[in-house]
């Protein structure tokens, strides 16, 4: 602020002449030093568009629950940090303490690394290091140094690996590493240096397996990693299998990143071996939990190393000027235990996108992508599903969608006409194609090549709608995966599965005849005529999905309707807005046609009568035996329809109670549990 | 925005016998610190001054105190906003709190339910909020009142428990228009995105 006193000397300034000199101009301290007098602490003045978002952006200064640049460590920098010897190089002047904690930096890493995975930012996990920070610093330590650049080289691949495939949420705080030195020049040579450093150790190791065998005292020609022998082949153990869990890390990695799928194989390889290091390292447990010393031990559930011992050079504070303006997130990290087990569960979930076949069949792509859903994968795994799936916006960076697509609509005569692919085959659809007949209908060429038109239009159509139904069902299903669903919407969101259901078995079986009209055209006419009927067994678990959704969605009305349970509440507001739960498929006229009132006029007629004499549940077991032949050989579809046997039976069972006991017996108590599938569930028959 | 410390589950009985409990409406800056206090003490997340005085300032007919009339203590507060988001008017829950000793009462629901009633005499088309998927009695509470569980968001909260975002939608004016069948209504699940980022 300007000084606010004007003295008469002195005269005002002239204005700037951008202001019309006929205003006139008063001093305004005098009032802004009255308004600063009047505000209180926790006062402010804002703009009209002062927003929440501002309000909430405002921190508390010096309150530990909000500023999170209030200094807990003592230390203002990592200079300051280094210079009360927290993070000493080498690491001890005991060669053998040095090696121990050498250990301990490296294994508090790993727990470090598996949390930011796990969804914290880099600045609190991994680069709370401050050998990281400061690599320059380790220089004259090989070992520690080779460590530190790979693992930074591989942070920075897995960041970029994640910011490409953009499966993460706006919450995920994994790719902020602003202000962080997460490269450097000669991080590409960081293999070569670990290899190096790699030999160095192996050989030592081997040296002292030939000194055990021929009982000689001393490692002629090679520097021993410490001063005691008895330890020496221990600690190579314990370092070797560190560091190449390390390299063959780094591996997987970049391996998984090259074009076309092309590494996949060799990823899967060091997928194994990243595995058995990581068996090995459980194994270098019990030595160095006997080496450290015991006074520094942490339990298992908290030490976030294998000695049990808390590592030198870290601070958990030092990064918290790098994070945004908000209060802290609390950070717990993951102990070296559970981080052994997160990145087992991981590299078994890169095996899985290792094993993908690079099938081009956009079916078996579809059914990969959900099966490997099934098993959770974390962000990084799936990050890297979704770069090897879509690079440069085609299939495995290889095949153009519009390929995939024909391939899948089995379109062989017009796969090869390019211009057909521009001109029709994306850009227009169903109206247009029929502008296109009305103009150009005269003209005979014109219309053979319209006819194919038309035919691919209608199966690009059913297609469509096929897969769009599909996609609905899958959306309805993550809401029991997500818990969405209360008790008392089931009976809405089961309907809405049924008539979503009955829409994609009726769009596949419109494709299946469609494609097979098509073929019989070369073939004989009379012959196959009863193959019409019989669909295939996708479709018949689906027709399983269908009745199970159907007699959940009619049990639970008709109790709502005889017991008065499962009722909606109706406070502010009644059943017709809770359909807004649909509200995403009801924008995309998902099913066409369908609104509440429909689904009103189905539940209401509703009756446990009525369910038993026409018995979805019982339906069911006409169709597995037949279901169970034709998937004999795969053995996921065959745990599905047992499961799905289990729902209906335990169903069949629990109507056939309260038929008897009578719905209104005010002793019966119904409730629902997902204990036999994750989406379908099993009613509980309780008196009281 | 923020967990809501609610009552327990039982079937939303009266209170139990301690006196009927008086619910005040925000009357000015000497419920702030009332208000402030109970949540520091029953909520995760930390807000600054400026955000009390934000809801408060802007929306104290939003605001509901409840008082232990033996005592005249304060224990419980709503908190709350609305406006105009993405083409809806929406009404928001920002903070509810009930003293520990104080829940199973239906002060929770008490309070919310006018906060509500005034967001709807007001023209709010919907009300939502957040709570973590771990309050169970949150949960239940808002369940009671017709609230859905519209979506999870991961990670909300600073301590890094995931949230659901909850909703109420309320009647549309015409009875005869069902709201999904009103194409080109821009109403959204899009949520008042986390401030912390």
């Amino acid at each position: 602020m300007e000084a606010s006193s004007s003295s008469t000397s002195s005269p005002p300034p002239p204005p700037p002449p951008s202001i019309p000199a006929s205003s006139a101009w008063a001093d305004a301290s005098p009032l802004l030093d009255a308004a600063c007098r009047d505000l209180q602490d926790g006062e402010l003045i804002h703009g009209e568009n002062f927003s929440l978002f501002g309000a909430m952006s405002a921190l508390e200064i010096m309150d530990p629950k909000m500023d999170c640049g209030i200094e807990k460590s003592g230390y203002y920098s990592i200079d300051e940090a280094i210079e009360d010897g927290i993070a000493p190089v080498p690491l001890s002047l005991d060669r053998t303490l040095d090696i121990q904690r050498t250990l301990d930096v490296m294994d508090h890493l790993f727990s470090c690394e598996a949390t930011w995975h796990k969804g914290h930012t880099l600045a609190q996990t991994v680069f709370t290091c401050i050998y990281l920070m400061r690599m320059e610093r380790t220089s004259s330590h090989a070992i520690l140094n080779s460590f530190c650049r790979i693992l930074r080289a591989t942070c920075y691949a897995v960041v970029s690996v994640v910011s490409t495939a953009r499966t993460h949420e706006e919450e995920d705080l994994f790719t902020m590493s602003f202000g962080l030195p997460l490269r450097d020049e000669g991080d590409e040579k960081c293999l070569s240096i670990l290899n190096s450093v790699e030999e160095t150790i192996a050989r030592q190791l081997r040296a002292c397996k030939a000194q055990a065998l021929s009982r000689k005292k001393t490692l002629e020609g090679l520097e021993s990693l410490q001063d005691n022998p008895d330890l020496e082949e221990d600690y190579c153990r314990a370092l070797l299998c560190r560091l190449r869990f390390r390299k063959h890390f780094y591996h997987v990695v970049t391996c998984l990143r090259k074009p076309h799928g092309r590494g996949l194989e060799l990823a899967r390889k060091h997928v194994a071996s990243c595995l058995t290091e990581l068996s090995l390292m459980l194994n270098s447990r019990d030595f160095l939990r006997s080496q450290s010393n015991n006074t520094q031990q942490q339990g298992d559930e908290i030490c976030t190393t294998a000695s049990g011992v808390r590592p030198v050079g870290f601070d958990a504070s030092l990064n918290s000027r790098l994070l945004s303006p908000a209060p802290p997130r609390a950070v717990k990290l993951l102990s070296w235990s559970d981080a052994i087990r997160y990145f087992e569960k991981l590299l078994r979930d890169l095996d899985i996108v290792c094993s993908s076949p690079l099938d081009p069949v956009l079916e078996n792509v579809l059914h990969f992508v959900v099966q490997f859903q099934k098993s959770v994968p974390d962000l990084v795994p799936r990050a890297f599903l979704q770069t090897l799936l879509v690079q440069d916006g085609k299939l495995y960076g290889r095949d153009l969608s519009c390929d995939v697509i024909s391939r899948a609509l089995s379109l062989p005569d017009i796969i090869g006409d390019k211009e057909f692919q521009m001109n029709e085959f994306v850009v227009q659809l169903g109206q247009l194609e029929f502008a296109l007949k009305r103009e150009f209908g005269e003209t005979r060429n014109v219309l053979l090549h319209e006819n194919m038109c038309m035919r691919v239009s209608k199966q690009l159509l059913v297609w469509t709608q096929e897969h769009t139904y599909w996609v609905a069902y899958r959306f309805l299903i993550l809401g029991f995966e997500l818990d969405l669903y209360s008790p008392s919407e089931y009976c809405m969101v089961y309907w809405y599965m049924y008539v979503v259901l009955m829409k994609l078995i009726e769009q596949m079986q419109l494709r299946i005849l469609a494609t097979r009209r098509k073929g019989k055209k070369k073939k004989d006419h009379s012959k196959d005529s009863s193959r019409d009927t019989a669909f295939p067994s996708s479709c018949l678990l689906l027709q399983c999905y269908v009745l199970l959704s159907e007699g959940l969605s009619m049990m639970l009305a008709a109790l709502r309707n005889e017991s008065n349970s499962f009722q909606l509440p109706s406070i502010f507001n009644s059943e017709q807005e809770v359909d807004w739960h649909f509200d995403l498929l009801q924008k995309a006229r998902l099913p066409e046609h369908i609104t509440y009132y429909s689904f009103r006029e189905s539940a209401s007629h509703a009756s446990i009568a009525d369910l038993t004499k026409y018995n979805f549940f019982k339906e069911i077991h006409k169709i597995t035996p037949s279901l169970r032949g034709s998937f004999a050989s795969e053995p996921e579809k065959l745990a599905e329809i047992r499961q799905i046997e289990q729902v209906a039976e335990h169903n069949r069972i629990a109507l056939n109670i309260i038929s008897q006991v009578g719905a209104g017996d005010p002793s019966l108590r119904v409730s629902f549990e997902f204990t036999h599938h994750p989406h379908f569930a099993v009613a509980v028959v309780k008196r009281s | 925005m923020s967990a809501a410390a609610a009552e327990a589950t039982e079937r939303g009985e009266p209170s139990g016998g301690g006196g009927e409990i008086a619910y005040v409406s925000y009357g000015g800056e000497h419920h702030l610190p009332l208000v402030m206090s109970l949540v520091d003490e029953e909520l995760s997340e930390p807000y600054s001054i400026f955000t009390y005085r934000y809801f408060v300032y802007l929306w104290p007919q939003l605001t509901f105190l409840a008082f232990d009339p033996k005592d005249g203590k304060c224990v419980g507060t709503v908190v709350c906003k609305m406006g105009e988001h993405r083409g809806a008017f929406r009404g928001y829950i920002a903070m509810l709190v009930v003293l520990k000793p104080y829940r199973g009462r239906g002060i929770a629901t008490e309070l919310v339910t006018r906060s509500i009633r005034v967001m709807m005499e007001s023209g709010c088309e919907e009300v939502t909020l957040e709570a973590e998927v771990t309050n169970k009695g949150a949960l239940a509470l808002y369940g009671r009142l017709g609230f859905i569980r519209a979506k999870r968001l991961y990670r909300y909260y600073l301590n890094g428990v995931d949230a659901f975002r909850l909703k109420l939608l309320f009647p549309r004016p015409d009875p005869g228009m069902h709201p999904m069948m009103m194409l080109g209504n821009e109403r959204d699940d899009q949520h008042m995105d986390s401030p912390y980022l």
